[in-house]
């Protein structure tokens, strides 16, 4: 081993040999780092990326100022909380993760998704503008609507503007054309098939209001707080909104009628059924005061005058319950 | 025992004393993460799981650097048969770490507000990448901290031409410590180049930069406790960074698999991460030598059994179970999964977090002035944190195999609904050995802080001797051990680690891709407890075999000892 005195040593040979093999190995490692950054790979950049109009290294930011690898993995990379959000954009496509960001502590609903693809700049990046094309195109979101739609996630709700929805999802957009190599693999069985795929309990599936049972009129719940409040559920209304005076992601409804607004421009105004109404079809006219503009999304398209006034009856019927 | 001899020596004090403190509160932060797994909605929206993680990463990081710098500022005046150059910069490093600290404490929170402090392109509070959450303010003035430390080590040292490997070992740790702190100090848009520098800064500093430090000062402690010549251990220094230097430069490569850069990083990671062990056999190997190179009793048990758990779980956490993990097959499943948490929890504290506590119990009752200790609760400590890490482990990588099977092979990825509960009983295995782990770090911290404060207990202050004393009989866990059977231990160990492998490559088997998992649970379910149980028992038949040379050397229960097998 070691040279001992008086012996015939090559200790100092076999040092300036090491050190010369690790010279090579910094060699050949800097040139395969060089070849892994040239353009002609054609590996995707974040500065040629953009989604409906915002920019992918904007979202990079704002990725890390959430910290957002601090519960999720990205390249694999980050914490095992919650899933891997490198190919998220892939496959539950744009519209289902507009409809999540702003009010991530619930899952979407079917119609939540619906009305982001009412955004024509959405639309088109999704590439389809029905939800059922949608739901075709992005397996995922389908079934992360039918397994968990309208119930609570394990994500807190964190304070996302409007632009930092955007640049999140065009962060996404990035990582999703990534080459990651093949990673992660793709699975060659249809998991909801085994087991460990848990079946949602029936009693816990969300009442749904489908467009049929409305027309007919024969599932028609009695008062119009009632269908109010089926329909809130079903639109993702209540991702946002508590039937208290909590706020989750907008105002709590608790007590919020006939009670006295004070809007962003310092004016006030009592939230009557004109007002709410007005709300919900325009929610950036009147911005109240503490809030964001931009956030809540227009229903204009998706309910009618009817489903509005039931709505509105349901936020009336609500008192304002301590959270 | 030696007395200090150099007064700048019991500057290290205050810096060990740090590490115990911080290190307390990174156990809590560590149960507070695992009670958060089980249930996610725990103080969410309060202080959201991401920032109790952050916590637990950077003061890990950060009670790590207090024990090296601790370790360094203790051994530094004995390498140099001089004082410490600039006293007054070492006080002052000892405050802006205090500030440091408590700065990066008050900054992450923001994360839950989004606010990084943008300006000029750089995030001045916290950046949110993984172990480089540190903002650029807190990151600036740790690289003021590194370069006095590496001002102070290279005037306190000899001039050049009188270094031994020591020296470099220890010269060039704290300069390669500063450079590569400089690579995290960009933000770089690109996805694919910022995972590539920020591994720049965690695999560098841990395998290359940390594990330097770490060779050298165990190396020298060696020197210390068993007046180990200094030329054999001079050899065993220079080699083992030689050959971490020559595998882990291309080792690297193992975090490029998949993360946007090309396919070819697979052949080099696998195969030069493959060889990443190397030095830590050859390490393994060196302790068994130094402490079997005379019977003299250990008078100091607490330190030495630290100082052979950090080079065991070395082994263990960074050379066997990153080994099994190594390879672009094998990679490709336990990546971004709860399989690489075991390996990181046995390598980061295993190795470098128990170096600095051995130093510390060898340190801290010589600048107490202390000649002898009730080393009872030093021994019990060892034991509580070393088999509740063992135990983390195991819950980690068997909770990680299952996830694996879950969300790869299945696809499944709802983690609220799936992926959490097929994982939820080794979830709560996770916090009952985190109890078992902070009940040693409670009894060790208390310990070490009033160690020489506190009245000695007068029925029985078990004299380090008199102590051993209590194992009259001497059973064949307390025979002197040889080289062959240290060697059988080690190779016990690679078989359960190459179980380990097998199992990670079966995910790859057609039977397992079509959704059966009986392959990777069986290896598994022998590979890791296997492996564990054996290391446990090594280090029991080690501590047992030295304890027992303690009553050898008093004459009690003589029996013949072979004798040291090949000393270097």
């Amino acid at each position: 081993m070691s040279c001992k005195p008086g012996e015939l040593c090559h200790e100092g040979v076999l040092r300036r040999r090491a050190l010369a093999i690790l010279g090579l190995m910094a060699i050949i490692f800097l040139a395969l780092s060089a070849a892994s950054f040239v353009d002609s790979r054609g590996q995707v950049v974040p500065t040629t990326i953009t989604y409906a109009g915002h920019d992918a290294v904007a979202g990079k930011r704002v990725f890390q100022a959430y910290n957002c690898m601090g519960c999720h993995t990205i390249v694999g990379n980050g914490a095992y909380l919650g899933p891997d959000l490198t190919k998220l954009y892939d496959k539950a496509g744009p519209a289902w993760i507009e409809a999540f960001l702003p009010s991530a502590g619930n899952w979407p609903t079917s119609a939540a998704v619906k009305l982001q693809l009412q955004n024509k700049a959405v639309a088109a990046e999704a590439g389809v503008d029905t939800i059922e094309a949608y739901l075709e195109k992005y397996p995922a979101a389908a079934e992360r609507i039918s397994r968990r739609g309208g119930h609570a996630t394990l994500m807190p709700n964190l304070p996302f503007s409007r632009d930092e929805v955007g640049e999140l999802v065009a962060f996404l957009k990035y990582t999703s054309r990534m080459n990651t190599e093949g990673w992660p693999p793709v699975p060659k069985v249809d998991g909801l098939a085994f087991p460990q795929a848990k079946p949602i309990p029936l009693a816990a599936q969300p009442a749904s209001v489908t467009a049929a049972s409305l027309s007919t009129g024969a599932a028609q719940p009695a008062s119009g707080a009632a269908l109010g409040e089926a329909l809130a559920k079903d639109n993702g209304c209540t991702a946002c909104h508590a039937p208290t005076r909590e706020k989750l992601v907008g105002p709590g409804w608790g007590g919020l009628y006939g009670s006295t607004v004070t809007l962003a421009d310092g004016s006030s105004v009592v939230a009557d059924d004109a007002y709410l109404t007005e709300k919900i079809l325009k929610p950036d006219a009147k911005v109240v005061a503490g809030y964001e503009a931009g956030v809540m999304p227009s229903f204009a398209e998706m309910l009618d005058a009817g489903q509005i006034a039931a709505i509105v009856a349901y936020i009336r019927s609500l008192e304002g319950r301590k959270p | 025992m030696i007395r200090i001899e150099y007064q700048t020596q019991r500057l290290s004090l205050r810096f060990f004393l740090v590490m115990l403190v911080l290190f307390f509160f990174q156990t809590g932060l560590g149960l507070m993460l695992a009670a958060q797994h089980i249930d996610p909605t725990l103080l969410a929206g309060t202080l959201n799981f991401n920032i109790v993680r952050t916590q637990h990463l950077n003061l890990a990081i950060f009670w790590v650097l207090s024990g090296f710098i601790a370790t360094i500022l203790f051994v530094g005046p004995l390498l140099s048969k001089r004082e410490l150059a600039a006293p007054w910069l070492i006080k002052f490093l000892f405050y802006a770490l205090l500030a440091v600290v408590a700065w990066n404490l008050a900054t992450q929170i923001l994360a839950q507000q989004g606010i990084a402090g943008w300006w000029m392109g750089q995030p001045l509070l916290q950046e949110g990448l993984e172990y480089l959450e540190a903002g650029r303010i807190a990151d600036v003035v740790i690289l003021i901290g590194f370069a006095i430390l590496c001002y102070v080590v290279l005037r306190t040292f000899p001039p050049l031409s009188r270094w031994n490997e020591i020296h470099w070992g220890l010269g060039l740790g704290v300069l390669a410590l500063t450079a590569v702190w400089m690579f995290g100090l960009f933000f770089v848009e690109r996805l694919d180049l910022q995972e590539y520098f920020r591994w720049y800064v965690v695999h560098y500093w841990v395998e290359g930069v940390w594990e330097v430090i770490h060779i050298s000062l165990v190396g020298f402690l060696l020197v210390l406790m068993f007046k180990a010549d200094i030329k054999a251990v001079g050899y065993a220094v220079f080699w083992g960074i030689s050959l971490v230097w020559l595998s882990g430069l291309l080792g690297n490569a193992h975090h490029y698999f998949w993360i946007g850069t090309p396919e070819f990083w697979q052949f080099w990671g696998s195969l030069f991460s493959a060889l990443e062990p190397l030095p830590l056999i050859f390490c393994f190997w060196h302790i068994y030598l130094d402490a079997h190179q005379d019977a003299k009793p250990i008078p100091n048990m607490p330190a030495f059994a630290f100082l052979l758990g950090s080079v065991v779980l070395e082994q263990v956490g960074a050379g066997i179970l990153g080994f099994t993990m190594t390879f672009a097959l094998t990679n490709v499943w336990s990546h971004g999964t709860w399989v690489t948490a075991s390996h990181a929890h046995l390598a980061l504290f295993g190795t470098f977090g128990m170096l600095g506590l051995a130093a510390a119990y060898y340190a801290v009752p010589l600048m107490r002035g202390i000649e002898r200790f009730d080393q009872r609760a030093g021994r019990l400590s060892f034991w509580l944190v070393f088999t509740g890490m063992l135990g983390l482990g195991f819950a980690f990588a068997i909770g990680g195999t299952i996830q694996v099977f879950v969300y790869r092979t299945l696809g499944l990825d709802w983690f609220g609904g799936d992926v959490a509960p097929a994982m939820q009983v080794t979830k709560i295995l996770v916090p009952i050995f985190g109890i078992v782990f902070a009940a040693g770090v409670c009894l060790l911290v208390f310990d070490l802080l009033t160690l020489g404060h506190r009245r000695p207990v007068v029925s029985n202050v078990p004299e380090p001797i008199a102590a051993s004393g209590e194992f009259a009989t001497r059973t064949r866990w307390s025979n002197w051990m040889t080289g062959w059977e240290a060697g059988l231990w080690l190779l016990a160990m690679w078989v359960f680690g190459g179980i380990i492998t097998l199992g990670l490559l079966s995910f790859n088997l057609e039977t397992v891709r079509q959704g059966s998992a009986v392959f990777p649970y069986m290896m598994a379910g022998v590979g890791y407890p296997g492996l564990l149980l054996v290391t446990l028992f090594f280090v029991w038949r080690f501590l047992n075999s030295l304890e027992a040379r303690s009553q050898a050397s008093l004459g009690l229960a003589v029996a013949a000892s072979p004798a040291p097998a090949g000393a270097s």
